[in-house]
């Protein structure tokens, strides 16, 4: 008996040692500010006194969003195929704060319609929940954001469009060529680009500045401020500002759409990015201050191969704390026509980093430094549609809407 | 302390006992090496007599002096066993004691008391007569041998390689197909993500035996395929088992060096656990977090952000080396001896183990590769390559105590276990991307990984034996909790991009600065009963057998993921992590301005819980047709039903309409019925034919079939869970079945020898593999999925023989080899196929069959041993290889991902010293031939490229084992 109690012992320092964790209950010291009230969940919530209106699932059917509200996206809100959603010139959109499966966006599914035609009086915003632009500021023509600097990013996703055009991809199963789109879990089948339809529609984008976005669901897998996955050239894309996103400015995915008018200001990646071969042209724009490369020019993955032009841009490759990496980024395969294109703000150590690729040609573009060290702002020998000089190329008189222009960034273009 | 005073006191406890010795012993029965119940056991000199207990064991306490004992039952042939040596306080041990039937009456056998004690006769006898193919290594042998703990033991298994020092491999068969249990119930391993139970925690004192069923018979579970392994603890030990060890292993490459990275430990990792200073902060549970943009006061994010532990750089400093101990203790008391009855006995054991490691890998190498689509470009190019070393500390307490008892028909055992294992791991990586790669944008990046893994396990099992009516019936009840849990706190990943103009932190590049929590817990219970009837069918022994079993498994797990974020511009001075989140650089400070951005919705889609219920119910009958020829059929039903409650990301994120929830819902329901025929014909008396046919089964994981996406933070891989569908899956993965059939000819040999030659035949339908997913391009992402069916052919040679016949003075050396060659063929699915065509290379030709994933193509172990009882030694060299084996599915852009051959050399030496063999050292020399532990990228003509690449040098240990 006496050893069984030895074994009582035992047992007790067993279980004692098997049991030895042990948690805390919350205690909440949020203090909230007036115009809030605090949850059971100890977080701040702002008491609903103005026209918001949060959107937490899909766009299913036809849907209109009005300028007298601004729209909360609460989600990932997807147009979904056979949707079309009209928004009216002079609406403001807010995402949420998230990261990761928690991340806030508009995508356009294949098969579905954005048709978003703002005007240079009253653009369409997007932006962050955090910022305090309000339709009576656009309306009065503000359309900076109040509280929030233009070089704040991450707070939400972004916007991401997607359509049935050929793209260049490498998961070809013989027939059909579709892959996911760069930013959206592979789980959302959403998120499928690609087809055979190249004058596809996905609607009309005019007038659109979107702001303060990219977050990431997985390193080196954020959202673009604009993302083209195979988008096809019956869509109309003109008029669009990209500011602060913290991945590429516009990406592009394959597809035929021609884009035009374009600002990408203090975007924390490239400024311009394409891939799989798309055959489109981008005419008319300007780069300000990416912290990546200014151009990111991919060539083909799959077995098609298109190439595309782009042409009169003007491009600040660096300003106060900003300097962008290369000034042209091209693959070995990359199929691009660069034409008229001005750099300025160049920095030492940017430079084009290819001059050898085959279905890269350089025509008309101009650096602003001066002629005798273009060399080193080149990786190899300089070609004849390189040079130095002051010519600005991009034409900016129909891009003062843009808050880039009203701030004052694209001085001296 | 406590437990130190207890031992101490069971220790003097038993020197007060009085001045007389103790004789144990077993009788077994020759033919099928089971235990004679109430064999009637005589001192000659004396008459006293006691008889065999359910287990055929027996005591005697007699006065000192030499004695001869005689052994009998009914229908067997007696022995008698001389020159039994009782001395004081001593106790002789007859091991085992085998009685044949007594067919022709001849006079009783006479052996002497020092023959008992032959090598593994025992275990070698059960081989033989064994209804299924088994393997496996007995205390005695463990004993002889001195193998330290239950790993060194497992693979002198023949057919069995222990991976990583912990898991084990069966004929070339990975963790999905190979099963272990403890004491004949199923318990889940410290890696919840394993079926294999962790073994280098138990010391072989206690062990009784690490057995090895390489075919199914329906008292068996069904999930195996490979082989299942019960390990069996000691309950009454023979002799008084005291001992206390310690043990040192010195690796060059990892020790004392300089460079081994580490971050800040917390007050109780050195006992396996975090004292929570990795904490989740208590605010960042809340689904709105303190952020610039939250409407909290900048004092409130500032505050946040301070409650994370501000270490994101791992730190070089000195390692020591490993430090290992254990004190085991155990014995049994008889309460009434020298009864006629056999009185009953008390056993009891503890042990308490204690490992600390450290490893430490340069060159750890991490490869993202790509085809490329013209078919004249044969190179795979890297994406993502990084470069780095991982410095690891790895603390593992073990504590096992038993407690049983038994009266000669019946016997009640107690056992209950704890693991207490964590795993601190910093490592130091620089990655380079290639943005001319699909999906990849090209950048620099130098990072600093930091995680903590603990892992914890908490067994009981309550077993009770029960032997009724004239011994044929016999009743095995046990009841078996299992608590486990593993938790990452705080995996913390700082990757600084750098280009040539700017230092910073870039999320379309090398990321941002990321927390990770997760945890997952799980319950485990069984509940099970066996039943056996003995009975005579034309003159032969024979036996049915039934039972029922309980399982039920629960599992709840999450995900918790947080990113840092700038509010405003970046300004690095230096690439230094250590920096980051200094007091500067945290919001509401204008440069860098850091807030962390959390990414958990109020519904996570990276949380779930499943359960499992598996009932069972089998019959199986054992009985010889002839003389010669033993049949044992049997069938078994298992019920299994596995719920899910879990939602994916787009049900998550408000898409109710085509988003997927499941709330507890069904995810697998089978009735499932597993036949099994047997059949063992006695060419010789040493030599047996076996064929045998069964069913068996693989069924998915909880983690298989979820929403889960799990991040490895360094590698920045992503599983997928399979619930998840795409165009080519469809999310619905269903269990592989699997007809096995298995033929052996084993003959044995004289010492212990034996020859045996098994071929093997399997058929899978729907075999489940890790499958890259083609559509993700910019992450890489797997997932497991149903693939064509496959089959495959198998051969095992094993062969053991001493070496004697090569002259005097050989006999004690052994020579043994196990050799499995494996053919697998797998018939691609269509998508499989079109993917892997659209990248043929030039003179390429590809066909619709491949590989199995998981399946080595062919295993060899062999090795040489010299032992000599006299001198104490026991010492040899084992080499054991796999083939080169399909690890991940890869077909299209992503190259398939093999694992290469590992070729383990390892030297052993165990000494015996001092008087009574009290004391002995054990050396040990693992990986002789520095080999490397890779997987690597295979495609046609292409040079190899590496996955992951791990250097773990040659390490000498030293253990010193002193029996008190």
């Amino acid at each position: 008996m006496r050893m069984l109690n030895k074994f009582l012992i035992l047992s007790l320092a067993f279980v004692a040692f098997t049991f030895i964790s042990c948690d805390k209950e919350d205690d909440c010291t949020l203090t909230c500010n007036a115009d809030e009230v605090l949850s059971a969940e100890c977080t701040c919530v702002k008491l609903n006194t103005s026209n918001e209106v949060r959107v937490t699932t899909n766009v299913t059917a036809n849907t209109t969003w009005t300028k007298d509200k601004v729209y909360i996206l609460a989600t990932r809100v997807t147009v979904t195929s056979g949707a079309t959603l009209t928004i009216q010139a002079g609406t403001i959109i807010k995402g949420e704060a998230g990261t990761g499966a928690n991340a806030t966006a508009l995508l356009v599914a294949r098969g579905g319609k954005l048709i978003a035609e703002g005007t240079a009086a009253a653009p369409i915003i997007f932006t962050s929940i955090a910022d305090e632009l309000s339709p009576a500021d656009v309306a009065a023509g503000n359309f900076g954001s109040p509280n929030l600097s233009s070089d704040v990013n991450g707070l939400w996703g972004g916007v991401i469009v997607l359509g049935k055009a050929k793209i260049s991809a490498s998961k070809d199963n013989g027939d059909v060529s579709e892959v996911q789109i760069e930013g959206i879990p592979t789980s959302d089948p959403n998120g499928l680009y690609g087809g055979a339809v190249d004058n596809d529609n996905s609607g009309i984008l005019k007038y659109i500045s979107i702001r303060h976005g990219g977050a990431n669901i997985g390193n080196g897998n954020e959202i673009n401020g604009l993302t083209l996955g195979g988008v096809g050239n019956g869509t109309v894309i003109e008029n669009i500002e990209i500011v602060s996103n913290q991945d590429d400015g516009i990406e592009w995915f394959g597809g035929t759409v021609n884009v035009k008018n374009v600002v990408v200001w203090n975007v924390g990646d490239d400024g311009i990015d394409t891939d799989q071969s798309w055959a489109g042209t981008l005419d008319n724009f300007v780069v300000i201050a990416s912290t990546g490369h200014c151009f990111e020019l991919d060539g083909p993955e799959g077995t098609y191969m298109a190439g595309h032009t782009i042409q009169n841009g003007s491009i600040i490759a660096s300003s106060t704390g900003r300097i962008s990496e290369d000034l042209i980024n091209v693959d070995a395969n990359s199929i691009v026509n660069l034409k008229n294109l001005y750099f300025t703000g160049v920095m030492d150590g940017q430079k084009v980093n290819r001059v050898t690729a085959a279905g890269v040609t350089f025509e008309g573009i101009q650096i602003n430094v001066d002629a005798s060290v273009l060399l080193t702002f080149i990786n190899g020998a300089v070609p004849a549609g390189i040079t130095a000089g002051t010519t600005s190329k991009a034409n900016i008189s129909g891009l003062g809407w843009t808050w880039a222009s009203k701030a004052g960034a694209m001085t001296g273009l | 302390m406590r437990i130190l005073i207890t031992v101490v006191i069971i220790a003097i406890s038993q020197l007060i006992i009085a001045q007389t010795g103790t004789v144990r012993g077993t009788v077994l029965d020759k033919k099928s090496a089971e235990s004679i119940i109430g064999a009637n056991v005589l001192v000659n000199e004396s008459g006293v007599g006691t008889v065999t207990d359910l287990d055929g064991k027996f005591e005697l306490e007699l006065e000192p002096g030499t004695y001869k004992l005689t052994l009998s039952y009914i229908g067997y042939q007696s022995i008698v066993v001389e020159n039994v040596v009782v001395a004081p306080k001593k106790v002789t041990v007859l091991e085992d004691v085998f009685l044949g039937e007594d067919a022709l009456q001849l006079q009783e056998v006479v052996i002497t008391a020092a023959a008992t004690r032959t090598t593994e006769v025992a275990l070698l006898t059960l081989k033989k007569n064994s209804s299924v193919m088994l393997d496996g290594i007995s205390s005695a042998k463990m004993k002889l041998i001195g193998d330290g703990n239950a790993v060194d033991a497992a693979k002198r298994v023949t057919g069995v390689s222990v991976e990583g020092g912990k898991y084990v491999y069966v004929r070339g068969l990975g963790d999905r197909y190979i099963k272990t249990m403890m004491n004949n119930v199923d318990i889940p391993g410290l890696d919840p993500d394993k079926n294999t139970l962790q073994m280098d925690i138990f010391p072989t004192n206690l062990i009784n035996s690490i057995v090895v069923s390489k075919n199914f018979t329906a008292d068996l579970p069904a999930d195996f395929t490979g082989g299942v392994l019960n390990l069996e603890t000691k309950d009454f030990p023979e002799e008084r088992v005291f001992t206390i060890s310690l043990g040192t292993s010195y690796n060059p490459s990892m020790h004392f060096n300089s460079n081994f990275l580490s971050y800040k430990s917390s007050s109780t990792d050195f006992l396996g656990f975090d004292d929570g200073q990795r904490a989740l902060p208590k605010l960042a549970r809340n689904s709105r977090i303190p952020t610039p943009i939250s409407g909290a006061s900048p004092e409130q994010v500032n505050s946040f952000v301070k409650s994370f532990d501000n270490q994101l750089g791992a730190v070089r400093s000195n390692s020591l080396m490993d430090m290992s101990g254990s004190i085991s203790y155990a014995n049994q008391i008889s309460l009434g001896k020298n009864k006629e009855n056999g009185g009953s006995k008390l056993g009891y054991m503890f042990s308490l183990s204690y490992k600390s490691d450290y490893k430490y890998y340069d060159d750890v190498e991490f490869g993202e590769y790509q085809r490329l689509i013209d078919p004249n470009s044969y190179e795979i190019l890297p994406a993502t390559v990084q470069n780095g070393s991982i410095g690891e500390r790895n603390v593992l307490v073990g504590l096992l105590g038993g407690v049983a008892y038994k009266t000669q028909n019946s016997k009640i055992r107690l056992t209950a276990m704890h693991l207490q294992n964590g795993e601190s791991k910093a490592g130091k990586f620089e990655i380079v991307n290639d943005g001319e790669r699909v999906g990849q944008s090209g950048y620099f990046a130098v990072s600093d990984n930091l995680e903590y893994n603990q892992r914890s396990l908490s067994n009981v099992l309550l077993n009770g034996v029960h032997v009724l009516k004239d011994k044929n019936w016999e009743i095995d009840w046990r009841v078996s909790p299992t608590l486990s849990s593993s938790e990452d706190p705080d995996i913390r990943k700082t990757a600084f991009t750098i280009s040539e103009v700017a230092t910073s932190f870039s999320a379309g590049a090398g990321g941002n600065p990321s927390r990770i929590w997760r945890s997952l817990s799980e319950l485990n219970a069984t509940a099970k009963i066996d039943v056996t009837k003995k009975y005579q069918f034309k003159d032969n022994e024979a036996k049915v057998k039934f039972g029922f079993s309980q399982n039920y498994k629960k599992r709840d797990y999450e995900i918790l993921f947080y990113d840092i974020q700038f509010f405003g511009q970046q300004a690095w001075n230096s690439s230094d992590p250590t920096a980051v989140l200094n007091n500067e650089n945290i919001f509401p400070s204008s440069t860098n301005g850091i807030y962390y951005q959390s990414g958990n919705r109020e519904v996570n889609p990276n949380e779930y819980s499943s359960n499992v219920m598996n009932t069972a119910f089998y019959v199986s009958n054992e009985l010889y047709i002839t003389k010669k020829l033993k049949t044992i059929l049997g069938i078994r039903a298992e019920n299994y039903v596995q719920r899910h409650t879990g939602r994916d990301q787009r049900y998550a994120a408000g898409d109710f309409e085509n988003g997927k929830s499941f709330d507890n819902d069904k995810v697998l329901d089978n009735l499932d019925l597993f036949p099994t025929a047997n059949f063992i014909y006695n060419v010789t008396a040493d030599q047996n034919l076996r064929l045998g046919y069964a069913r068996t089964i693989a069924r998915p994981s909880f983690k298989e079939l979820s929403f889960a996406q799990i991040l490895d933070p360094i590698t920045n891989r992503i599983f997928n869970g399979s619930l998840f569908q795409y165009d080519q899956w469809d999310g619905n993965l269903v269990p592989t079945k699997i007809d096995n059939i298995d033929v052996r000819w084993e003959k044995f040999l004289a010492n212990g020898g034996l020859f045996s030659v098994s071929p093997f035949y399997k058929k899978f339908s729907n075999p489940i593999e890790l499958v890259r997913i083609p559509e993700q391009q910019t992450s890489t992402e797997y997932q497991t999925r149903n693939v064509g069916d496959a089959q495959l052919f198998g051969v095992e040679v094993e062969f053991r023989k001493d070496l004697g016949f090569i002259g005097a003075g050989f006999e004690n050396f052994e020579f043994n080899a196990n050799v499995t060659l494996v053919q697998s063929e797998l018939e691609m699915t269509k998508v499989e196929f079109d993917a892997r065509k659209t990248y043929e290379k030039t003179g390429e030709n590809i066909t619709n069959k491949r590989q199995m994933a998981g399946q080595s193509p062919y295993v060899i172990n062999g090795g040489i041993s010299y032992g000599n009882r006299d001198l104490g030694i026991n010492t040899g060299i084992f080499y054991n290889v796999k083939g080169p084996t399909l690890f991940i599915v890869g077909a299209g852009l992503f190259p398939d991902i093999y694992t290469k051959p590992f070729h383990s050399l390892n030297f052993t030496l165990n000494k015996k010293l001092g008087k009574g063999d009290r004391a002995a050292v054990d050396f040990r020399v693992a990986n002789i031939l520095g080999s490397e532990i890779q997987d690597y990228y295979q495609s046609y003509n292409a040079t190899n490229q590496t996955f992951s690449l791990f250097k773990p040098g040659t390490s000498f240990s030293l253990d010193f084992t002193y029996k008190l």
